[in-house]
């Protein structure tokens, strides 16, 4: 039982964060503190989210490119419709989601009609969505947006006044991270459609033979990525509390990073939501833990790359090993 | 018998060219039928018009006696009929349960899983034929005979009469074998019907109460198969009479080429020595899982042994590569013709200098019209039917594709030419041209090894006849003085 | 997925071509058939021509080079290092002896990245995407740290002139990608190297029976990428006259649009540097077309983006054309000569 479990990749990622968690709460005991937790997993729920959508596609098997510049376009147009229209949270994150879907419709459609690689469709599209939104937008900050925002980024559960005179807190964002993941995990788990997402990810040809229907399942995974973009837009907004175009996108290697980190296949048909937050928590801790460190940020690219390669490395050595004691014949005197 | 399935005078035709011309084609319930037929007769058009994925058209289908009007895709599934495909059309990132029930669960429409309920499903299927896998694990993980379980599990969920086999054999070991035909005896025994296709033909004859044999997309005829011989049976299949002549070696010389001392590697093969003669075939008999092809791999550098010699020409040689093989005079015809053998897309030219380029070169450069001329010599000395040496090499028949890996060893001027399983999947009448070719080399000096599991292909064109199984070499026979018959019940010992 | 192969020839990209050239013909006659725009036009071109050309050395095999732009800003880097523990601090002051030296401790750090690569994916089998993701990231922070961010500058005249200098009227960056399209294009269709390339590709485990050395292949691959990363250093040192952490980094996606237009296929075996040089100038053409209509220049990004897709489509169409045709055509053959071809597997 215990051998199954320490095969599982996830079981790596979750020694190496417990490891983690102790060098660094050893040098600065305040990493445990309440205050710093809510404060890493909210400024990472913004990749949590997106790396729920990049979880299906990576088991449908491909890489999806695109969903940064999704997340950017959708913020931007959310902040501008209710600047114009007016509206709640809740009408931004409605608003959100629509947008969201369409544009990851576009990707589903294109990729199934004309049969390309995922990664071809999604460049094409990361180039038309967010060059359009700079012309459209001259890459204009908008640094004014609706106090709705704000005041729903600064919501906190379970408030604390903190040394300094400020409150923290438990904010929301990381509970819409929470929802995506269980969201995420329902779906696989327990929908016909997620069984399906395995099956096409593990045998394409096999599904369209028993009947699957192929082209639903990719638009429906494209049209979560862009659901889940769509929102990790609007929640980006309510962390940072204003519109810059171009901060989101350059974060989809980070994104994709994590996700295989946390075992799921680059040739597809294999991942697990836990995984999956385990492997962002893995990069919020590495970040936050840098600062507390005194680290100065820039190791940050460097300690992720050092434990990317260590983990492939790792995983690809035991796999020689096994291939080693493969019985291949069954000797006999 | 009561008849299940009747197609009349089925025609197909695809973008001009008539696949099926006039088939007739009976299964009655509850039996086992075969069907057998070369490459091109049409076998596979037909399978797919009888499970519903083709529509034939033109012909009359009768299903339980009664005339079907009109066909629709799919609607023979309705009738319980299931294909299983050579390449089983599993999920190896699912489970065994969750492949099992898929069918099922799919039909039943609901969008959430109730996992108990796959589980159950998977069960009851496992309980038909008297299995029992581990539900949990993950199919990629089993062994290929227990997969081929698991695809008839599936097929089993359904209200299944008509199980159609597409050459369900051809990676399985005997115990597999055996034990699938037991399961298709025993779905038989329950009224199924069971299309067995296959070219081995000695399993046809084991199960098959009839035979229906294809030709050029007419039926030749179904005859009941205790009727047929196996050279009947070829010769209906091909339309000519086949003579197998023994080879019989001219002279081979006293010059020992190969000498392989006590190889040994763990979980492959163990103590393992022989010698090779100049000119001989040597067949080595044994069948998959005896570690035959681990020891080829072995000696030509894919998979170096743990332990052991290796002289060539009586000069120790340390083959850790394929490069080191080759430069010693080895050369090998792997198993498996398109994933080892051969790069599909790129041209037959290519793909036939592929292990000779470095010798066409000068400082790397190698100039187009020698990579043309070299690749010429060996389609006309091959007699490989191309219509240009740039076509991919996937545009070419089985037997033309194994003579493009063939020119490909040969162009290395081996001394050694190991040949594993070279005839599998290749027409008759192309079988025959290719171990005519094996004679011709081993006539010019060429020391030959010549793995199979075909006996006749090994008693045929042997000199000298290793049986090896479970790891080791068990006998060694001289293919002159051999019986069929004892050959087979050597086999059939271990 | 059916493995996409794009067209066969480059016909479809010359009508491509030929249709932008009209078409702004048409929209800036005055502007763009200057001599001065075909300079400036050639001077742009070759970071993203050798970019390409490195992204589509590694798809030959299947494979891709994630860590092509920090290859390439880490050999600016090393460089200018080099030059600093050479010449001092007055860089800007070195002598050509000193800048060629500097260069080549630049280029050798490229080609030992490069045969990290290439080693990891040969030797431990780890698929060339995790590799490339993982050094690209890890370089990206070595530069990152090396530099704190900022950016260093100071070049000599001896490598200002590789991205700004005129030789015999013709830029010389244009001069070394029009050497380097010629040797590269040599180099894969005329050597053992080049042909193993595509082997490889198509099928590695076959090219490994055949006698070919494909660890070896895919270090010399990875640092033939990587020799390519090295030459957009050294012009956009030039061009720049500094090198920071971060240059290029939105070029990565580009590139590899580059090699999809061009008719490189991603998983390996088809892919040639004419269909390459063609499509590098199609989007250059694009470009510089928006930039003289006083267009947004993210208008640039959004089309390149929107002639990828529309190609999609009419390849797909065409393609499916193509494979009714050839269907039709081995079955002709098939009928009068049964025995002679596969055509068992179409029916």
């Amino acid at each position: 039982m215990f051998k199954k479990i320490l095969r599982q990749n996830e079981a790596y990622v979750f020694l190496l964060i417990l490891a983690l968690s102790i060098v660094i709460g050893m040098r600065n005991p305040s990493f445990f503190s309440f205050e710093n937790i809510t404060g890493f997993l909210k400024s990472y729920s913004m990749i949590g989210i997106m790396s729920v959508g990049t979880l299906f596609v990576l088991i449908l098997g491909g890489t999806d490119v695109s969903f940064t510049a999704i997340a950017q376009v959708v913020e931007y147009a959310v902040v501008v419709l209710i600047m114009k229209f007016g509206g709640n949270i809740l009408v931004a994150f409605f608003e959100a989601a629509i947008l969201g879907i369409v544009l990851g419709l576009i990707n589903g459609l294109v990729i199934h009609k004309f049969r390309v690689p995922i990664i071809i469709v999604t460049i094409a599209t990361f180039n038309i969505y967010f060059g359009m939104l700079y012309v459209i937008t001259k890459g204009k900050l908008i640094n004014n947006i609706p106090q709705m925002f704000k005041d729903f980024g600064n919501i906190l559960l379970f408030p604390q006044k903190s040394a300094i005179g400020g409150t923290y807190g438990l904010s929301l964002m990381p509970l819409i991270w929470l929802a995506a993941l269980i969201l995420g995990w329902i779906v696989l788990r327990k929908t016909m459609i997620g069984r399906g997402i395995f099956a096409v990810g593990g045998n394409e040809i096999a599904a369209e033979r028993i009947g699957i229907n192929t082209f639903a399942i990719k638009l429906f995974v494209f049209g979560f990525v862009g659901f889940l973009a769509g929102i990790a837009g609007v929640v980006h907004v309510a962390i940072v509390q204003s519109v810059v175009p171009n901060i989101i996108v350059g974060k989809e290697l980070e994104v994709i990073a994590a996700v295989v980190i946390g075992g799921a296949s680059i040739f597809g048909g294999r991942g697990t939501i836990f995984g999956t937050f385990l492997g962002v928590l893995l990069f919020a801790m590495l970040n936050n833990g840098l600062t507390l460190l005194r680290i100065s940020s820039y190791w940050y690219s460097v300690t992720i790359g050092a434990i990317i390669l260590i983990a492939i490395t790792v995983s690809a050595y035991q796999r020689l090993q096994r291939a080693k004691t493969n019985v291949k014949v069954q000797i006999q005197e | 018998m009561q008849e299940f399935l009747r197609l009349k005078s089925i025609y197909k035709s695809f973008e001009g060219v008539r696949a099926l011309k006039g088939v007739d084609f009976t299964i009655n319930k509850g039996e086992i039928h075969g069907l057998v037929g070369e490459n091109g007769s049409g076998k596979s058009t037909l399978i797919k018009i009888i499970s519903g994925f083709l529509q034939p058209d033109s012909g009359k289908i009768y299903f339980e006696g009664k005339e079907v009007s009109h066909l629709a895709a799919g609607e023979t599934t309705s009738w319980g009929v299931q294909v299983i495909y050579q390449d089983l059309s599993l999920f190896p990132n699912l489970t065994v349960a969750e492949n099992i029930a898929y069918n099922e669960m799919l039909e039943k429409r609901r969008p959430f899983i109730d996992w108990k309920e796959i589980e159950h499903i998977a069960k009851s299927a496992m309980k038909k034929i008297k299995v029992d896998i581990d539900l949990a694990k993950l199919t990629e993980e089993l062994p290929i005979g227990t997969q081929q379980l698991v695809a008839i599990c599936r097929a089993l969920t359904s209200d299944i009469r008509l199980l159609i086999l597409d050459e369900p054999t051809a990676s399985l070991t005997k115990k597999d074998i055996n034990n699938l035909l037991g399961v298709m005896r025993d779905l038989q025994s329950k009224g199924i019907s069971i299309l067995f296709v296959s070219h081995k033909l000695n399993e046809i004859f084991d199960v098959a109460e009839n035979i229906t044999i294809l030709r050029d997309g007419s039926t030749v005829g179904t005859f009941p198969s205790k009727s047929l011989t196996n050279d009947s049976l070829v010769e209906l299949m091909t339309g000519k009479a086949l003579t197998q002549v023994r080879h019989s070696q001219a002279q081979i010389s006293s010059r020992i080429t190969l000498e392989v001392r006590n190889f040994s590697k763990r979980y492959n093969f163990k103590d393992v020595s022989f010698n090779l003669k100049e000119g001989e075939i040597l067949g080595i008999i044994g069948l998959i899982g005896s570690g035959r092809t681990e020891l080829a791999c072995a000696i030509y550098g894919i998979s170096p042994p743990d332990s052991g010699e290796l002289l060539v020409n009586g000069k120790p040689a340390r083959i850790r590569s394929v490069q080191d093989a080759i430069a010693a005079g080895i050369a090998y015809v792997p198993e498996n013709r398109l994933v080892e053998g051969l790069m599909q897309k790129q041209s037959v030219m290519d793909n036939l200098n592929a292990a000779i380029m470095k010798s066409l070169s000068h400082a790397g450069y190698i100039p187009y019209p020698k990579r043309l001329n070299q690749a010429s010599l060996w389609i006309n000395d091959l007699n490989i039917k191309v219509s240009h040496p740039l076509v991919p090499v996937q545009t070419l028949s089985g037997g033309n594709q194994q003579k493009v890996v063939l020119g490909k060893c040969l162009a290395t001027k081996p001394k050694v030419l190991i040949l594993d399983s070279p005839t599998v999947g290749i027409d008759i009448m192309a079988k025959a041209s290719i171990h005519e070719m094996i004679r011709s080399l081993a006539d010019e000096g060429i020391s030959v090894i010549l793995i199979s599991d075909e006996i006749p292909e090994i008693t045929n064109n042997s000199d000298r006849i290793l049986l090896m199984h479970a790891g080791k070499i068990r006998a060694e026979l001289d293919a002159a003085k051999i019986q069929l018959s004892n050959l087979e019940r050597m086999m059939s010992q271990f | 997925m059916k493995p996409l192969r794009f067209f066969q020839s480059n016909r479809s990209l010359y009508i491509i071509l030929i249709a932008i050239i009209i078409l702004m013909a048409i929209l800036n006659p005055t502007r763009f058939f200057t001599v001065g725009n075909f300079i400036s036009m050639s001077y742009q071109i070759p970071i993203i021509a050798f970019l390409s050309f490195g992204s589509m050395i590694a798809f030959l095999t299947g494979g891709i080079n994630l860590a092509i732009i920090s290859t390439t800003n880490f050999t600016g880097i090393i460089t200018i290092l080099a030059l600093r523990a050479i010449s001092g601090q007055a860089t800007y002051e070195a002598s050509v002896s000193s800048s060629i030296i500097a260069l080549s401790v630049g280029l050798i750090a490229a080609l030992s990245i490069g045969a990290l690569c290439g080693f990891l994916i040969g030797y431990l089998e780890i698929p060339a995407f995790l590799v490339t993701l993982g050094i690209g990231t890890l370089l990206n922070g070595v530069n990152i740290v090396i530099t704190k961010g900022y950016t260093i500058s100071g070049f000599p005249p001896f490598i200002l002139d590789i991205g700004n200098g005129l030789l015999w009227g013709i830029p010389i960056p244009f001069l070394i990608f029009i050497v380097a399209s010629v040797l590269l294009g040599f180099l894969l269709t005329k050597t053992v190297f080049g042909i193993s390339l595509y082997l490889v590709g198509s099928n590695a485990v076959a090219a490994r029976f055949s006698n070919i050395n494909i660890r070896s292949v895919y270090i010399r691959q990875y640092m033939l990428s990587s020799l390519f990363a090295a030459l957009t250093s050294f012009v956009m040192m030039g061009q720049l006259n500094s090198v920071k952490a971060n240059y290029a980094e939105s070029y990565l996606l580009v590139s590899v649009l580059a090699c999809f237009l061009g008719g490189v296929d991603p998983f390996g075996g088809f892919g040639k540097t004419g269909g390459m040089v063609l499509s590098i100038i199609i989007l250059q053409l694009v470009s510089t077309g928006v930039n003289l209509l006083r267009l947004d220049p993210y208008l640039t990004q959004a089309m390149w983006g929107l002639i990828i897709i529309l190609l999609l489509g009419t390849n797909y169409i065409r393609s499916s054309i193509r494979e009714k045709r050839r269907l039709s055509a081995v079955l002709q053959e098939a009928k009068s000569n049964p025995s002679a071809t596969n055509s068992a597997s179409l029916l």
